[in-house]
C-alpha cells in the first residue's frame, strides 16, 4: 500500500481521557488514595504513572511489536534469544519500575493500587502483547513466592524478581497434561538436605528461556514420591535455571534445558519452550513453603492474577485494533454517502460516514470499553479487600467474593471478545486489514491464544458454574445479582437510559433463572447439560455485567455533561460524554438481548451435541 | 553547575486533528486537548541532567537543575514530570497562554535568571505549537550573554561549554563562556552528545530522553515547586504579537500524476515555484 508504515513505527495508542474517566469518574479511585495501604498515593501520582507508563509503552514497547512478530525467537546452542530490542526494553522497563507499582515496598515495590497496575499493564500488553509475557510471568511467579514462600525464600527471590534481575515462569503443562493438570508426571524426590531432585518434561512454557535476565526462576508443578494421584498430589517447586548462592550470586547450571521452541500463529516474540528438567539427574528445586501437596491451591492464586492479565491482554489488543481501525475509517474515502445514493457523481466520503462502518466501530467501542470497565471493577474490588482488611472483615469478604466470581468472566469474555474485536477491525479496514502493512492482522493472530492459555475458556466456564456460583453458599452470585438489581431499580425510569435499563433488568432475571436451572441439572443427574451450557452461561453473565457497567458509565457521563459550561470550550468533553451514552445504548439494545434469548435456548434443553454419536460427525 | 531549563507544554503534536478553531476564529480551542511537554524542551532537560551528573551514576546530581514553566495551575503536571526525571526544583509563573508571546516570556525569564543566577539557561530550539524559535535568542540578547542555538552536542569545560551547532551541511563547534544561553536540537539526546566533566568520554547514554522512574515519581511530590506571579518578574506585560484571527490550514488537495521527469521539473518550477 502507498503509505505503508515501517516495521519499527509504533502503532499503539490509547484514549487517555477514557482512562481518566474510568479511574476517577466511574470507579472513584481517589476514594481509597492517601490513606491506609495507599497512604503514599494521591491522584497526581496516579496520573503521572499513567502518563509516563503510556509514553513508555508507545516509545519503547510499541516499536518492537511488528519486529518481534516478524523476527520471532531463536534457539541456538541451548539458549533462547529474544527478538532484537527486547533485552533493552526489559532493562528499561525495570529501570522505570513499572512492574513494581503494586508490589510490596518491603520488596522494592511502591505498594500502589492493583487497579493502577492493571491500568498501565493494559498499555504494555496493547503495545506489545508478546513482550509483556516475560515480565508478566516473572511478576506472577514472584507473587506466589510472596504469598506462600518461607521468609528465607521471600528474602532470596522477591527483590530480584520484582526488580527484573531474574525472570520467572509457571510450568504446569506436559504433553499428556494440558487442561488435565492432574495427569502431571514430573517427579520430585526429596534429597537429604531437604531440597528435591526434579525430573520431567514441561511443554508450552512461556518465557521458558530467554536472554533478558541473568537467571530464570521456574515454578514447577511436580509430584513427590507416594503423593496421591490427581491434582491433590501436586506440589510446587522453585527451580532456578542457574543455581543461586545465599548471597544472590549465581552458581552452576541446574540441568534445566530447552528441548525446542514452538513456531506459532501469534505472539511470536514470546518464546514458548519445551523444558527438560533433570535429564542428567542434576536438577534441584525447593518446595514453595514447607508443606507438600499444596501445589494446586498455590498455583491457583497465581492463576487468578494471570487470568486477569490474559483477559486484559484481550482488551488491550482489541483496544489498539479498534483505535487503529477508527483512524483508518476517518481517512479512507470510498463510495458516496447513502444520502446521495442516486447520484453517481456525489463526492466520495470517508468510510466512517457509512452506517455499516459506524456499526462496526460502535460495536468494537462498546465491547472494549465495557470489558475494560469489568476489569477495573474487579481490580477495584481487590483493592477494597486490602483497604478493609482487619477493619471490616465482612465487607472485605464481599469484595473478595466479587473478585473470585469475576475472574473467569474477565478471562474468558475478555479473550473471546478481544479476538472478535480484532476480526471486526480487519473487516473495517477491508482489504488493507488483511495486509501486513497494517497492524490489525497481527493483533488478530496474537489475540487467538488468549482464549487457550491459562486454562481454556471452557475451563473458565466450568470454574464459574462448578466452583464460583456455589462459593460461600451462593453469596457471591447473590451479591452480584443484587448489585445489578439495585442499579435497575434506581434507574429504570431514567429519561434517556430507562429503556436500556429495563433490558438490563430482564437480563439479570434471565441470569438468575439460568443459574437455578444449572443447579437443577446438577441435582437431577443431568450432569452433561452443565458443561454443554457453561460457556453460554458465562457469556450471559458477562454481557449482563458489561451492559450494567456501560449504563452506569452513561449515567455518570450524562450527569457530568449537564454540568459542563455552555459554549464550544466544552465541545470535546461533551462529545466524550455523548459517546458514553451511545455506547451504552448500543450495547444494551443490540447485544444484551442475547441474554434473554440464551436463557430461552437453554430452557429448551436441546442435547443434540450430546446425542450425536462420535461416528456421525463425519465419515472421514 | 546550576542550570535553568525552560519548559513549555504544547498540544500533543501526534493528535493535531484535535486542535480546533471555533467558528468565531478568534482563538484556538484548547478544551479537550491532551498536553505534552514540548519535545525540544524535554531534550533540553535531558541535556541539563546529563551536564549535572556522572553518566555512570545518574541518580546523583552534581549541581542543580531548576525547571520553569509559564502557565495555569494544570501545568504543574508538566513540572512534576520534570522533577520525577531528575530536576531538583520547579517554578511556575502563573499566567495563561493567551496572555503571552515570545518577547514577554523572554523578559520574564530575564528577571528569573537574575534571581536564580544559573550558569546556563538550556531551552528547546523552538516549541512545536507556534514554531516561533525566538525566546532563547531574545533572552540571550536581554541578558547580554553568549548564546549557542540548535545544539547537537555539548561538552562541559572549565567555565565554558563546547557546543556543536546544527548548521546547513554539518556541525559548527563554538566555545561559549559561562554564563550562557543554549538552545538544543534533536540530536542532543543521541547516546554520545553530551558530556559533563564527570562523565567518561567512553560512556554511552541510552538514545532519547530518560523516563521518569516510579520511585522518583513518588519522591517528586516532596521536591519544591514555587509559584511566581508574572507581575513580580516584569512590570511590562504588553504583547508584541497581536493575533487577528485563526484559521485551519487548507485541506490537502488531491495529488496528480506527472508524465515524466521533465514534466515534474517544469511543474516544480512553474506551479510550485520551489526551484
Ligand atoms: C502460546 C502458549 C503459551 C503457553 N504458556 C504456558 C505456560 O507458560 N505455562 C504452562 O504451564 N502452560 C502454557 N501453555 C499451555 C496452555 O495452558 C494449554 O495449552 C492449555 O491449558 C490447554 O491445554 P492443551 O493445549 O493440552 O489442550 P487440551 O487440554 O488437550 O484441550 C483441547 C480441547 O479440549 C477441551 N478440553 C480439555 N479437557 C476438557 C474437559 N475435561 N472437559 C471439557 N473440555 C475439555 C479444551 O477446552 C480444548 O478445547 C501455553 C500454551 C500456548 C499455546
Ligand atoms: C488477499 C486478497 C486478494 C484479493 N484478490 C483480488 C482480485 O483477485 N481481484 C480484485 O479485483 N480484487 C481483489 N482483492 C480486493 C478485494 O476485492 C477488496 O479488498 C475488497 O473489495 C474491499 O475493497 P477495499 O479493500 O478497497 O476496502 P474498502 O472498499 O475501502 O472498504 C473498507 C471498509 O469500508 C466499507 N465500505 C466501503 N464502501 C462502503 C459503502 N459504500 N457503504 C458501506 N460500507 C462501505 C467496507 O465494507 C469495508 O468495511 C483482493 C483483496 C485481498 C485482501
Amino acid at each position: 500500500m502507498s503509505n505503508a508504515p515501517n516495521l519499527q513505527q509504533n502503532r499503539y495508542k490509547a484514549d487517555l481521557r477514557e482512562v481518566r474517566f474510568l479511574l476517577f469518574e466511574q470507579f472513584k479511585l481517589d476514594q481509597i488514595l492517601g490513606q491506609g495501604p495507599f497512604e503514599a498515593w494521591g491522584p497526581d501520582e496516579v496520573q503521572m504513572v499513567v502518563d509516563e507508563a503510556y509514553k513508555f509503552s508507545c516509545e519503547v514497547l510499541g516499536p518492537l511489536n511488528a519486529v518481534g512478530d516478524r523476527t520471532g525467537c531463536r534457539l541456538e546452542g541451548g539458549q533462547v534469544y529474544t527478538p532484537p530490542g527486547f533485552k533493552e526494553a526489559w532493562n528499561k522497563l525495570y529501570e522505570a519500575g513499572w512492574m513494581a507499582v503494586s508490589a510490596e515496598p518491603e520488596y522494592g515495590g511502591q505498594g500502589g493500587p492493583f487497579t493502577l497496575h492493571i491500568t498501565i499493564q493494559e498499555f504494555m500488553s496493547g503495545a506489545n502483547s508478546a513482550f509483556i509475557m516475560y515480565p508478566g510471568l516473572a511478576f506472577g511467579a514472584a507473587e506466589v513466592i510472596q504469598l506462600f514462600g518461607t521468609d528465607a525464600q521471600k528474602e532470596h527471590y522477591l527483590r530480584t524478581m520484582y526488580g527484573g534481575k531474574w525472570g520467572g515462569t509457571m510450568c504446569l503443562t506436559e504433553p499428556q497434561a494440558g487442561s488435565d493438570v492432574g495427569s502431571s508426571r514430573t517427579t520430585a524426590k526429596k534429597l537429604p538436605d531437604g531440597k528435591y531432585a526434579i525430573r520431567g518434561t514441561k511443554i508450552f512454557i512461556s518465557g521458558g528461556d530467554h536472554d533478558c535476565a541473568e537467571n530464570i526462576v521456574h515454578l514447577v508443578l511436580a509430584r513427590v514420591d507416594n503423593a496421591p494421584a490427581g491434582t491433590k498430589g501436586l506440589s510446587l517447586f522453585i527451580v532456578p535455571k542457574v543455581r543461586t548462592n545465599a548471597d544472590g550470586s549465581l552458581g552452576e547450571a541446574n540441568d534445566v534445558t530447552v528441548g525446542a521452541i514452538e513456531h506459532k500463529m501469534g505472539i511470536n516474540g514470546s518464546a514458548t519452550c519445551v523444558l527438560n528438567f533433570g535429564e542428567n539427574d542434576g536438577c534441584v528445586g525447593e518446595l514453595v513453603g514447607t508443606v507438600e501437596n499444596q501445589g494446586m491451591s498455590q498455583m491457583f492464586r497465581m492463576m487468578n492474577g494471570a487470568r486477569i492479565s490474559v483477559g486484559l491482554q484481550g482488551v488491550a489488543v482489541a483496544s489498539a485494533a479498534y483505535l487503529n481501525a477508527l483512524e483508518y475509517a476517518r481517512d479512507r474515502k470510498q463510495g458516496p454517502s447513502i444520502n446521495n445514493w442516486k447520484d453517481a457523481t456525489a463526492p466520495r466520503v470517508a468510510i466512517v460516514e457509512h452506517p455499516d462502518v459506524r456499526r462496526m466501530l460502535l460495536d468494537m467501542k462498546s465491547r472494549v470499553e465495557g470489558i475494560r470497565a469489568l476489569i477495573i471493577k474487579l481490580t477495584r474490588h481487590f483493592d477494597m479487600t486490602r483497604v478493609l482488611q482487619g477493619k471490616d472483615d465482612e465487607q472485605a469478604l464481599y469484595h473478595q467474593g466479587q473478585v473470585d466470581l469475576l475472574v473467569p468472566l474477565v478471562k474468558a469474555y475478555g479473550s473471546d471478545q478481544g479476538f472478535r474485536v480484532c476480526e471486526t477491525a480487519i473487516q473495517t479496514y477491508g482489504g488493507a486489514g488483511y495486509i501486513k502493512d497494517y497492524p490489525v492482522e497481527q493483533y488478530c493472530r496474537d489475540a487467538k491464544v488468549f482464549s487457550i492459555y491459562e486454562g481454556t475458556n471452557h475451563i473458565q466456564a466450568m470454574d464459574l458454574v462448578g466452583r464460583k456460583l456455589g462459593q460461600r453458599g451462593g453469596a457471591n452470585l447473590q451479591g452480584f445479582l443484587g448489585d445489578v438489581a439495585a442499579f435497575v431499580k434506581a434507574n429504570e425510569k431514567h429519561p434517556v437510559l430507562g429503556k436500556a435499563v429495563k433490558e438490563l433488568g430482564e437480563a439479570q432475571e434471565a441470569v438468575a433463572g439460568t443459574a437455578m436451572r444449572l443447579l437443577g441439572w446438577f441435582q437431577m443427574g443431568k450432569m452433561p447439560m452443565v458443561p454443554l451450557s457453561a460457556n453460554r452461561f458465562l457469556e450471559m453473565m458477562s454481557e449482563t455485567a458489561v451492559a450494567w457497567l456501560l449504563l452506569d458509565a452513561a449515567k455518570i457521563a450524562l450527569d457530568a455533561q449537564e454540568k459542563l459550561p455552555a459554549g464550544d470550550e466544552s465541545a470535546s468533553e461533551r462529545a466524550f460524554y455523548e459517546g458514553k451514552k451511545h455506547t451504552a445504548l448500543y450495547y444494551a439494545l443490540n447485544v444484551l438481548p442475547h441474554v434473554r434469548l440464551s436463557a430461552e435456548i437453554l430452557g429448551r434443553e436441546d442435547s443434540s451435541a450430546l446425542e450425536i454419536s462420535t461416528e456421525s460427525f463425519a465419515t472421514v | 553547575m546550576k542550570i535553568l531549563v525552560a519548559l513549555k507544554r504544547v498540544a500533543d503534536p501526534d493528535n493535531a486533528n484535535k486542535v480546533k478553531i471555533p467558528p468565531s476564529g478568534d482563538r484556538i480551542d484548547t478544551a479537550g486537548l491532551e498536553w505534552k511537554p514540548n519535545p525540544f524542551d524535554e531534550y533540553a532537560l535531558e541535556a541539563a541532567l546529563r551536564l549535572t551528573e556522572d553518566g555512570k551514576a545518574p541518580k546523583a546530581r552534581a549541581g542543580e537543575v531548576v525547571v520553569v514553566t509559564f502557565g495555569p495551575k494544570e501545568t504543574e503536571q508538566t513540572l512534576r514530570a520534570a522533577l520525577a526525571t531528575g530536576a531538583d526544583r520547579a517554578i511556575r509563573v502563573d499566567v495563561t497562554d493567551d496572555k503571552l508571546d515570545g518577547a514577554l516570556v523572554a523578559r520574564a525569564l530575564k528577571a528569573l535568571v537574575e534571581r536564580e543566577k544559573p550558569d546556563v539557561v538550556l531551552m528547546g530550539k523552538q516549541a512545536v505549537d507556534g514554531d516561533s524559535n525566538q525566546v532563547g535568542q531574545s533572552l540571550a540578547e536581554l541578558l547580554d550573554w553568549p548564546m549557542a542555538t540548535f545544539a547537537a552536542t555539548i561538552q562541559e569545560e572549565q567555565g565554558a561549554l563546547l557546543v556543536g551547532r546544527e548548521v546547513d551541511g554539518g556541525v559548527a563547534v563554538l566555545r561559549v563562556r559561562l554564563p550562557a544561553v543554549v538552545t538544543v536540537d534533536l540530536r542532543i539526546v543521541a547516546p554520545t552528545s553530551v558530556y559533563s566533566l564527570k562523565t567518561a568520554r567512553t560512556h554511552k547514554y541510552n538514545d532519547g530522553v530518560r523516563f521518569a522512574a516510579l520511585p522518583a515519581i513518588m519522591a517528586s511530590k516532596k521536591k519544591p515547586l514555587a509559584e511566581v506571579k508574572l507581575a513580580d518578574l516584569t512590570a511590562d506585560s504588553g504583547l508584541k504579537v497581536q493575533y487577528h484571527g485563526f484559521e485551519p490550514p487548507p485541506a490537502r488537495k488531491a495529488g496528480i500524476k506527472v508524465k515524466d521527469v521533465a514534466d515534474l521539473v517544469a511543474r516544480l518550477k512553474n506551479e510550485a515555484k520551489v526551484l
